[in-house]
């Protein structure tokens, strides 16, 4: 990549930094925009799918005539008709792991969740073919499920997969004498066991499909509510057997994601077999009972964590055992973040020693999928651990962690997993959350409530430091942009996003748009289309800013220095002597000569005899950026709140973020990123949760059940910025996931420090009236 | 999520529904707002063979006030309750718990029949009909609120019979409403609740009580002794005891049947309070 | 099961369709009108998504069958702004407040602030919290679309005092 050899565009951050209005919102405010669902296509079949109503159990009857012959019903298919010829389901990035759970469009003689889609029924309408699947005859004698982790590893426990030796997915350990030793050498330990519970990303959108076949040409359109076309078009070629050039993935707009949308999961590759099996275009469109049950489910971590201190409460050093709960079919490297929580554990704190085991087990449960920061469990579990850590040995959490915290002095900062730290701010966001908050007039305040009232008010802190945009996550870590400048000088760019809430058509623009030196509103950003984009790697992992910005910039930063030297050759100048000012490539110092940004591109394309005969023609670029291994974000969460001791209510009184993320490219979508993240960390914290009963059934089927908080719920969230450039050419971090890795914990927080008051505790969310009720009841409350 | 198929029936008179009723038997279902039914239709939890519009019929709808009687037609508006001056000039308490009932989208469509006769022992209107002793019109006679409602989603009507309108009692005096409870979320059903009414003396002593109590039995809960007690002076919290003292709520994974109970007691309180706080 | 011909007003425009009993006015609008702004996001009453304004009221239209709607003058959030294409102030003051993300919910959202603020021109902010909990949101964590309430009412009233249509 080029960088200072070339021209200087005067006016840089003329839009990268500003909070411009976003380009998707005049479609979507006025009903224009084009969701999955919104795409009709004559002779377009619709599918319902029949689904395991037993958590574990075989299959002894499966009739399918009479739904067959309902007036409408055009076909059903079940793993008999599709399983056979399908190909490998894995998503690229575990393509061959052995690990991996067997994978099958249809279940095939058992059945290993409540929701497992057994058979597809093809119809006129949507209506018709639900009613052609209460016509389809499915027995099933039960066997008995596993339902949680721990069941699943006891020795003798029922098998969640045949195919394979135990419930044991994933196992991994680091374990070193260095922490032995600190333990040994510590003044104080303390060792605390915290779990998080079941919940599900519940993006507004469901997911869906249209699969259009093309029998006379081979051709396979889907258009696909995703986050990753690029990686749907691998999985349903590799499944359908369509090969990849014939294969087109569109998903022009997203209705949300929070990971679920990241890869493809059964629903979406059966339906494109059945379309290509038939030859016909066929749409399913999940419903919210669907969505609830059988798409994705997240958070089931329980961890046991141990922290060992010298008496002046400086950690020596941390030991951790995550147990992740699977499900059944974990989706994607993502289901599977045990030894993220492990190696991410220490975050921004001084912790010279740390041993971590980790493992997930695979139960009869929803699939475990990536959701906005699927590792998270180790903030939840270290900030948690601090604020019970403090309390035992009688020191206020936020002097704890001003003791512990890597301070700007120590940075580089290799942890002990080897991963070095740059660039961040943990304890500058610390000291402004703390300030913003008002930690200490909380701290008088909370005690001459209680003392006068008996009133239970609580303070929590939550810091933490956020990998982004890992380089080394291949396919995941590389993006490649397009910039095309048209002969009137309009620009196209295309990079293989999946945008789905964070407004990547406009942020991209304003960054292609400060690299050429020309106006936002002659930038378009066209993604989420394989037919449209270089080969890309979607969006999700808090990368857009990191690989997608920067992409952008290195394909920018060949067109423009290809236009300056057209532009250099037109004006018989130099191309150093060249800077791009308002819409024009001029010579520095002498504004006179100039030659209009269009009149290059122009000439670049419709007069190339005036072109230096070794010159390129026409004015376009593609270039990859391939972001570091790692980089890191860092924010600092606060939150006070208030419990009703009648009813067990959490109230939220203030909440606070310091965060840096970085030069950010739209302060504005920055924020937005934060609140939303914000937003579902309290919603998980205090509301939502995914409850099965003892046989396996769910129980939180609607959204009258899976309590998403509404604006009520949800209280002003303060967020202050620290900008602290990281080391890539736009000095971007990651936003995407931070606001709901720090929040649960900070949530959580509050609320354990108010109920320590009265010498009451909580190690397990949700915090719900019950439970904060029973924790008031076990201390005679 | 789509329904499974029915026949749509759009009578306008009372007789036509009756008749309707008769010939279809526990295959019929009336349809009003539609707020409770239509979801549960389009999740396939019940279906019908017929639902039976009652929207257009004739002589069920709007609000007269008569001989110290508030008569609500059935398929009236939630909303209505909200926004006819009628409605809190009479029986506060009613335009009071109006805004408690969901949201206002779903106040719009749904009716004050279509709830009482959903009986759902987590509302609002069936704990305001008990606490106040409502009569309730089917055929030509008035059921009385504490016979209507005979258990979680069950009420007294056969297969062939409509509600037609509720009648609450208008007070006389300083008529003072409250409604407090502990949901979930903001619009959520209660998972106990107190609704109450008081009628104050010039000296701002209760002579009139109707406390009812939200999600703490198998049906809506009309705390008559708690009433009582009040007006004999018994203070708040003793009070809001009395209220909770018989009741069997549920035990479910949103609190136990104590924690209901303490938050039932809780809710009492406060709207006793706040009915008899000076008035700003 | 027989089918019905209903006839409806549609952002002032006489529309009419055959339908079955039980397809809802969401579908109604979206499949046999084309008009897809409407969204389904639960299809049992609870999210908000599929509001729409039917003879002025803000109802979920995934709970309304189109044979009930029959006579009847819809509005969505097509229909909901001055002129096709055009943004209404409440759908400026989304974009100013970046009260909108994905998108998917915004027009339930839109079409319901627009009936609460008819109603409650100058609402304090606990009339805005309870007016607009009937609408679910993922992605905002509802800074924006408090945000783009308040500006709303600003907006309106700016436009009624220069004389404009709302």
């Amino acid at each position: 990549m080029t960088a200072g050899a070339i021209a200087s565009v005067a006016g840089a951050g003329r839009f990268v930094g500003q909070s411009v209005q976003r380009r998707e919102d005049p479609r979507l405010l006025t009903g224009a925009g084009t969701y999955v669902d919104d795409v009709s296509v004559p002779g377009m079949l619709h599918a319902a799918f029949v689904r395991s109503h037993v958590a574990a159990g075989v299959i002894t009857q499966l009739e399918v005539d009479a739904a067959g012959a309902l007036d409408g019903v055009v076909a059903v298919l079940t793993a008999a008709d599709l399983n056979r010829s399908a190909g490998s389901m894995q998503p690229t990035i575990q393509l061959h792991d052995p690990a991996n759970a067997p994978l099958r469009p249809l279940a095939d003689g058992d059945v290993r969740f409540v929701g497992e889609p057994v058979a597809l029924v093809v119809a006129r309408s949507r209506a018709i073919a639900e009613d052609g699947c209460d016509l389809v005859v499915l027995d099933i004698d039960p066997t008995v499920p596993v339902l949680t982790a721990d069941a699943a590893l006891e020795p003798g426990a029922p098998l969640v997969h045949r195919e394979r030796t135990s419930n044991l997915a994933q196992e991994q350990a680091v374990l070193l004498p260095q922490y032995d030793a600190a333990k040994a050498a510590a003044t104080h330990v303390v060792r605390e066991t915290f779990s998080q519970h079941r919940q599900t990303p519940t993006p507004m959108e469901t997911r869906g499909i249209v699969a259009i076949a093309r029998p006379a040409s081979g051709e396979l359109h889907c258009h696909l509510s995703s986050q990753n076309p690029h990686e749907a078009r691998l999985v349903i070629s590799r499944a359908t057997g369509v090969p990849e050039h014939l294969v087109r993935v569109t998903a022009r707009d997203v209705g949300g994601g929070f990971g679920q949308k990241f890869l493809l999961q059964r629903e979406e590759v059966v339906v494109a077999l059945a379309a290509h099996r038939i030859g016909r275009t066929i749409k399913w469109i999940e419903d919210r009972r669907e969505n609830l049950i059988a798409s994705t489910h997240a958070r089931v971590d329980r961890t046991t964590c141990e922290v060992a201190l010298d008496a002046g409460g400086n950690i020596l050093g941390a030991f951790v055992d995550e147990l992740e709960d699977a499900g059944a079919f974990p989706v994607g490297a993502a289901g599977g973040a045990a030894g993220a929580v492990g190696a991410f554990f220490p975050g921004p704190y001084r912790i010279p020693a740390l041993s971590w085991i980790a493992r997930a087990a695979w139960t009869n449960t929803c699939p475990r999928g990536a959701y906005r920061g699927p590792w998270m469990m180790e903030t939840i579990a270290r900030e948690q651990l601090i604020d019970a850590t403090a309390r035992a040995i009688g020191m206020d959490p936020l002097e704890l962690r001003r003791r512990n915290v890597i301070g700007d002095d120590e940075l580089p900062y290799t942890t002990p997993m080897g991963m070095t730290y740059e660039a961040i701010t943990p304890a500058e966001t610390l000291e402004q959350a703390a300030r913003s908050i008002g930690y200490d007039e909380f701290r008088s305040e909370q005690r001459r409530a209680f003392d006068a009232h008996g009133l239970l008010l609580g303070i929590g802190l939550s810091l933490y430091v956020e990998p982004c945009a890992m380089g080394s996550m291949d396919p995941l870590g590389t993006e490649t942009a397009t910039v095309r400048v048209q002969p009137s000088g309009t620009v196209i760019v295309s990079l293989g996003s999946g945008s789905h809430g964070q407004g990547l058509e406009t942020t991209m623009a304003q960054v292609v748009a400060d690299e050429l030196g020309i106006d936002l509103d002659q930038v378009i950003v066209l993604q989420g289309d394989t037919d449209v984009a270089p080969y890309g790697r979607g969006t999700g992992g808090s990368a857009s800013a990191i690989i997608g910005a920067n992409a952008c910039r290195a394909a920018s930063a060949v067109v423009r220095e290809r236009a300056c030297e057209i532009a250099a050759h037109l004006m018989e100048a130099a191309p150093v002597d060249l800077e791009i000012v308002g819409g024009e490539i001029r010579v520095k110092g002498t504004p006179a000569r100039a030659i209009a940004w269009t009149e290059v591109a122009r000439v670049a394309y419709h007069e190339t005899a005036r072109l230096g005969p070794d010159m390129r023609r026409g004015l376009e670029a593609t270039e990859s950026y391939t972001a570091p291994p790692a980089t890191f974000a860092n924010a600092c969460h606060a939150c006070t709140v208030e419990i009703d001791p009648a009813t067990g209510v959490v109230r939220i009184l203030r909440y606070v973020v310091s965060e840096d993320c970085g030069r950010m490219i739209n302060p504005m979508i920055v924020d937005g990123q934060i609140a939303g993240g914000v937003a579902q960390g309290i919603g998980g914290a205090l509301y939502e949760h995914v409850v099965y009963d003892d046989a396996g059934n769910p129980l939180t089927t609607t959204f009258m059940d899976y309590l998403i908080p509404t604006a009520a719920e949800i209280p002003e969230i303060e967020i202050h910025h620290i900008e602290t450039p990281a080391n890539n050419p736009g000095g971007h971090k990651g936003v995407g996931e931070g606001g709901a890795i720090g929040s649960p914990a900070a949530v959580f927080n509050a609320v354990a420090d108010a109920l320590a008051l009265v010498g009451a505790t909580v190690t397990r969310q949700p915090l719900g009236p019950r439970q904060v009720l029973d924790a008031l009841a076990a201390v005679g409350r | 999520m789509k329904p499974a198929p029915f026949e749509y029936h759009a009578p306008t008179t009372i007789d036509e529904v009756l008749d309707l009723l008769r010939s279809h038997g526990d295959d019929a279902k009336l349809l009003a707002g539609g707020q409770s039914l239509v979801p549960m239709l389009a999740l396939r939890l019940t279906r019908f063979e017929h639902l039976v519009d009652v929207n257009r019929v004739a002589g069920i709808d709007g609000i007269t006030r008569a001989n110290g009687t508030l008569r609500i037609g059935a398929t009236t508006r939630q909303r209505a309750l909200e926004r006819d001056d009628r409605v809190a000039a009479s029986v506060p308490l009613l335009a009071v718990a109006a805004p408690h009932i969901g949201h206002f989208q779903i106040r719009n469509r749904g009716t004050v029949g279509g709830s009482l006769a959903h009986s759902d022992p987590a509302a609002e209107l069936p704990a305001v009909a008990v606490a106040l002793d409502a009569g309730f019109e089917v055929g030509d006679r008035v059921v009385p609120a504490m016979d209507f409602f005979t258990g979680p989603w069950t009420t007294c009507l056969g297969d062939d019979e409509l509600l037609s309108a509720a009648r609450f009692p208008v007070w006389d005096g300083d008529v003072r409403a409250s409604v407090q409870e502990v949901a979930r979320r903001h619009g959520d059903f209660a998972l106990a609740g107190a609704v109450v009414q008081v009628a104050l003396d010039a000296d701002g002593r209760v002579t009139r009580a109707g406390i009812g109590l939200i999600g703490m039995a198998s049906t809506p809960w009309h705390a008559i002794a708690a009433e009582q007690a009040l007006i004999a002076g018994a203070p708040p919290l003793d009070v809001a005891h009395v209220a909770v003292r018989d009741t069997d709520p549920n035990d479910d994974i949103h609190a136990s049947a104590s924690q209901r109970r303490r938050m039932a007691i809780a809710m009492v309180e406060r709207a006793l309070r706040e009915v008899t706080s000076a008035r700003a | 099961m027989h089918e019905h011909d209903v006839e409806l007003t549609v952002n002032g425009e006489q529309r009419r369709g055959r339908v079955e009993a039980r397809t809802t006015l969401a579908d109604f609008l979206r499949d046999h009108l084309g008009l897809t702004g409407t969204h389904l996001a639960c299809e049992h009453g609870v999210c908000g998504a599929c509001t729409v304004l039917v003879d002025g009221d803000a109802v979920r239209s995934c709970l309304l069958f189109a044979v009930q709607s029959d006579g009847a003058q819809v509005t969505t959030i097509e229909g909901i702004g001055p002129a096709p294409g055009e943004l209404g102030p409440v759908q400026r003051a989304f974009m100013e407040c970046h009260g909108l993300q994905c998108g998917f919910c915004t027009a339930g959202l839109v079409v319901s602030v627009t009936a609460f603020l008819d109603e409650h021109p100058s609402p304090d902010p606990s009339a805005i919290i309870d007016g607009l909990s009937g609408n679910l949101c993922r992605c905002t964590g509802y800074q924006g679309i408090v945000a783009a309430v308040r500006r709303a009412t600003e907006l309106r009233r700016e436009s009624h005092a220069a004389g404009g249509a709302a």
